[in-house]
C-alpha cells in the first residue's frame, strides 16, 4: 500500500540520504534519512520518504525532517521520524508525530543470573512469566487506580508509584524524564480515555509488545557496560509496551479536536493525519497536557510490569530480588513529543521534539541524565525481532548536533501483518524459534506469525548504521532466550 | 435498515504495512457505515460466536462524511476497549453525511466463549475515503493495530 517515492533523493555519504527542500512544494527544510547501502532500497519502496517530505512542510520545523535507519511507513509521520519545531517561531505540535501509542517504550532490567545456569529452566521460567503477567487483547492488570488515584498517577507518573510503595526511587532515577513529564493535566484526558485505561495499567497488551528474557552475548564498550551493570553471559529482561487504550484514546481524541485547527491557523497540510496546532496555542497546549498524562501512564505501566517480573523471578529462583541483582538499567520513551533546548544555528532554542519510533540518545554530560549515566551518556535501548537480537547503545555528541539527540528505536517492519501470516502459513514459528534455542509463548493464534523474525528489517544492519553514523555507540548485544507476547 | 428489504453491503480487509484496512461497498450510506462497523468487529473478534442479547445505541455527529466514519468506528472500538462490549449485529438508521444513529446488538466479552483476534489501537485518517460512486457508496478505512 505504501507508494514508492518519486521525488528527488540524493546520497550525502555512506549513512545519509537527503531529500532537498525544493523537491516538493511547501517543504521548509530538507529531509534527511539515515540509512545504508543495504537498507536504502527497502526504505525508498516503503513509503517513508514521501512522509519525511510531508513533515518538512510543518510550520516552525528546524534543521531537517529526519528519519532513522529503521524508518518505515506510519500514520502521517513515518515510524523512525524525528521533527523539531521552534516554539517561539509558531512551531507546531502534531499528535501524528507521536503516534497512537503514546510513550510506547522499552525498559531493561539487569540481573546477577548467569545464562548458563538458566539454560535447562528457561522454558519453565517463560511459562511462569506467561502465567503471571497480564498479556493479550482484552486482558487487564491487577491494579485499579480509581478517581483521585488515577489523576495523581497521570499527573505525577512513577513518582506517585514510589509514594505508594509500587516503585523504588532507584527505578525512577533511571527512567527517562524521571518517569514523569511535567505539565501533564489529567483534566485534559477524556472520560473515554480514562475508561479504556481503567484496568489496563500493569498489562502488556498485544501486537508487537513483549517481555523478553535475554542473554548478554557481546559487550562492545566495557566501560559503558560496566556503568550500565551489563556483562557477557548475564541474563537481562526487556519490557516493550506503552500507554495501552488510554494513550490510544488520547491520540484519537486529540486528532478529532485538532481537525479544525489547521484551518483556523492558516496551516496547509498535505495529509489529514498531520493535523497540528502551534505549540503555544490553546489547542497545542491541550494536546501536550493530555499527551504528557498518557506518557506518565505508560511509565507506570512498564513499572508495574517490571514489579511483576521481579516477583516472578524471586519466587522462581527462591531468592530475594536484591540477591538476584534485579536492577533497572534504564527506561526509554520512543513515541513522544518533548520540549527540549537544542542549539540551532549557534543559538540555544526551545524546541518541541517529536520522536515517533525514535529514541532519545543524549550525550555524556547532559543535565537531564541521572548522575550515574552522566559520564557515559544515556543508555539507548533497541529491541530487535524475537529471533535475532536486541541492543544497548549509548548517546553521543554527534546525535546532539545532527538529530536533536535521537537514534533509532528497533528493527522496523518490512512485512505487513497479513503478509507475515501468509509467509508463516503451514509453519510453526514457535518450533522454529525453539530450534534456535528461543522459547516463545503468545496468547493469540496469529501473534507469533505476525511478529516472526522475517517481518522485520535486520536489526544488526539498523544498529550498525546508527553506530557508523555516530548517532549512538554500540555497548552490548543481547540474544533472546525466551519471549512472551499478546 | 428498512424492515423486509435486504440491501447489499460488503466489507473486506486489505493489507497495510503494519496494519489492516477495511474496504466496504453498499447501496446506501447507512448500510456502508454498518458494513464498516461489522468489518471492524470482525478484526477484533470471531463475530459468529457473539450472541445478540444486549442492545446499545450510538449517535455521532461530525463535520463531514469521512470524519463521521472515523468517529462512528471509534465509538464501536470504545465500546469494546472500555466496556468489553462485542457487537454481533449492527444496524444504522438516520445516516446523513454529518450524523448517524446506530444500534449495536451483542454481549459482554466472555473469555471462555469468545475468541479475540487483534488489538485495535485506533481508527485512522490515513487513505480515508468515504464517497458515493455511481449508485453505490464506497469506503476505505485503515485501522492501527
Amino acid at each position: 500500500m505504501a507508494k514508492s517515492f518519486e521525488g528527488r533523493i540524493e546520497q550525502v555519504d555512506g549513512n545519509r540520504w537527503r531529500i532537498p527542500r525544493d523537491s516538493q512544494a511547501g517543504m521548509r527544510v530538507d529531509g534527511m534519512i539515515y540509512s545504508s547501502g543495504r537498507l536504502i532500497g527497502d526504505v525508498i519502496d516503503g513509503g517513508g520518504p514521501a512522509q519525511v517530505a510531508n513533515v518538512a512542510t510543518l510550520p516552525g520545523i528546524v534543521g531537517a525532517s529526519l528519519a532513522m535507519p529503521d524508518v518505515h511507513w506510519g500514520y502521517g509521520f513515518c515510524i523512525g521520524g524525528v521533527a523539531a519545531t521552534d516554539v517561539e517561531a509558531d512551531g507546531v505540535v502534531s499528535p501524528g508525530g507521536v503516534g497512537y501509542d503514546i510513550n510506547c517504550g522499552v525498559r531493561l532490567m539487569r540481573t546477577d543470573l548467569d545464562a548458563a545456569d538458566l539454560r535447562k529452566r528457561t522454558k519453565a521460567l517463560i511459562d511462569q512469566l506467561f502465567r503471571d503477567v497480564p498479556v493479550g487483547v482484552g486482558v487487564g492488570g491487577p491494579h485499579r487506580f480509581a478517581g483521585d488515584e488515577m489523576r495523581r498517577l497521570l499527573a505525577e507518573g512513577v513518582g506517585y508509584l514510589v509514594e505508594k510503595g509500587l516503585a523504588r526511587e532507584a527505578d525512577r532515577e533511571v527512567t527517562e524524564s524521571g518517569g514523569c513529564l511535567p505539565g501533564a493535566d489529567p483534566g485534559a484526558v477524556s472520560d473515554e480515555a480514562l475508561r479504556r485505561g481503567a484496568g489496563q495499567c500493569g498489562s502488556l497488551g498485544a501486537g508487537n509488545h513483549f517481555i523478553e528474557v535475554q542473554r548478554v552475548e557481546k559487550v562492545y564498550d566495557p566501560v559503558a557496560a560496566e556503568v550500565f551493570g551489563l556483562a557477557e553471559g548475564q541474563v537481562t529482561v526487556m519490557i516493550h509496551t506503552g500507554s495501552r487504550g488510554l494513550g490510544h484514546q488520547v491520540c484519537g481524541d486529540s486528532l478529532k479536536a485538532l481537525r479544525s485547527a489547521p484551518g483556523r491557523y492558516g496551516i496547509e497540510l498535505p495529509d489529514r493525519q498531520l493535523v497540528c496546532a502551534p505549540v503555544a496555542s490553546p489547542e497545542g497546549q491541550r494536546y501536550l497536557s493530555a499527551m504528557r498524562a498518557a506518557a506518565n501512564f505508560a511509565w507506570c505501566n512498564r513499572q508495574l510490569l517490571m514489579n511483576q517480573v521481579r516477583k516472578t523471578l524471586a519466587r522462581f529462583f527462591g531468592q530475594s530480588q536484591s540477591s538476584l541483582g534485579l536492577r533497572q538499567v534504564y527506561d526509554v520513551a520512543h513515541n513522544v513529543a518533548k520540549i527540549e533546548t537544542h542549539v540551532v544555528g549557534g543559538t540555544p532554542r526551545e524546541l518541541c521534539v517529536h520522536r515517533k519510533g525514535a529514541t532519545r540518545a543524549f550525550a555524556p554530560g547532559h543535565r537531564d541524565l541521572p548522575e550515574r549515566y552522566r559520564p557515559t551518556g544515556q543508555p539507548v535501548l533497541i529491541p530487535g525481532d524475537m529471533g535475532t537480537a536486541s541492543y544497548v547503545l549509548v548517546g553521543t555528541e554527534a546525535a546532539m548536533r545532527q538529530t536533536f539527540g535521537s537514534a533509532c528505536h528497533g528493527a522496523g517492519r518490512v512485512l505487513s501483518r497479513k503478509a507475515a501470516i501468509r509467509t508463516a502459513h503451514g509453519r510453526r514459528i514457535d518450533k522454529e524459534l525453539a530450534a534456535r534455542g528461543i522459547v516463545a509463548r503468545a496468547r493469540g493464534r496469529t501473534g507469533l506469525a505476525e511478529e516472526q523474525p522475517d517481518a522485520y528489517k535486520d536489526v544488526d544492519a539498523v544498529v550498525e548504521c546508527v553506530h557508523s553514523a555516530g548517532l549512538a555507540r554500540k555497548v552490548a548485544r543481547m540474544r533472546p532466550l525466551g519471549v512472551i507476547k499478546g | 435498515m428498512v424492515a423486509g428489504c435486504e440491501m447489499a453491503r460488503h466489507c473486506e480487509t486489505f493489507e497495510h504495512t503494519a496494519d489492516v484496512g477495511l474496504a466496504a461497498r453498499a447501496d446506501t450510506l447507512a448500510e456502508l457505515m454498518a458494513a464498516l462497523a461489522e468489518g471492524l468487529t470482525d478484526v477484533i473478534c470471531e463475530r459468529s460466536g457473539v450472541r445478540p442479547v444486549e442492545r446499545r445505541t450510538v449517535r455521532v455527529k461530525a463535520e463531514d462524511v469521512e470524519a463521521l466514519a472515523v468517529d462512528f468506528l471509534s465509538e464501536v472500538l470504545l465500546a469494546f476497549d472500555a466496556d468489553h462490549f462485542l457487537a454481533a449485529e449492527i444496524s444504522v438508521s438516520d445516516a446523513a453525511e454529518t450524523s448517524l444513529a446506530a444500534e449495536l446488538t451483542g454481549e459482554t466479552y466472555d473469555r471462555a466463549r469468545h475468541e479475540l483476534l487483534n488489538e485495535v489501537k485506533a481508527v485512522t485518517y490515513h487513505m480515508l475515503k468515504v464517497a458515493r460512486e455511481g449508485d453505490e457508496w464506497a469506503a476505505t478505512v485503515v485501522l492501527d493495530l
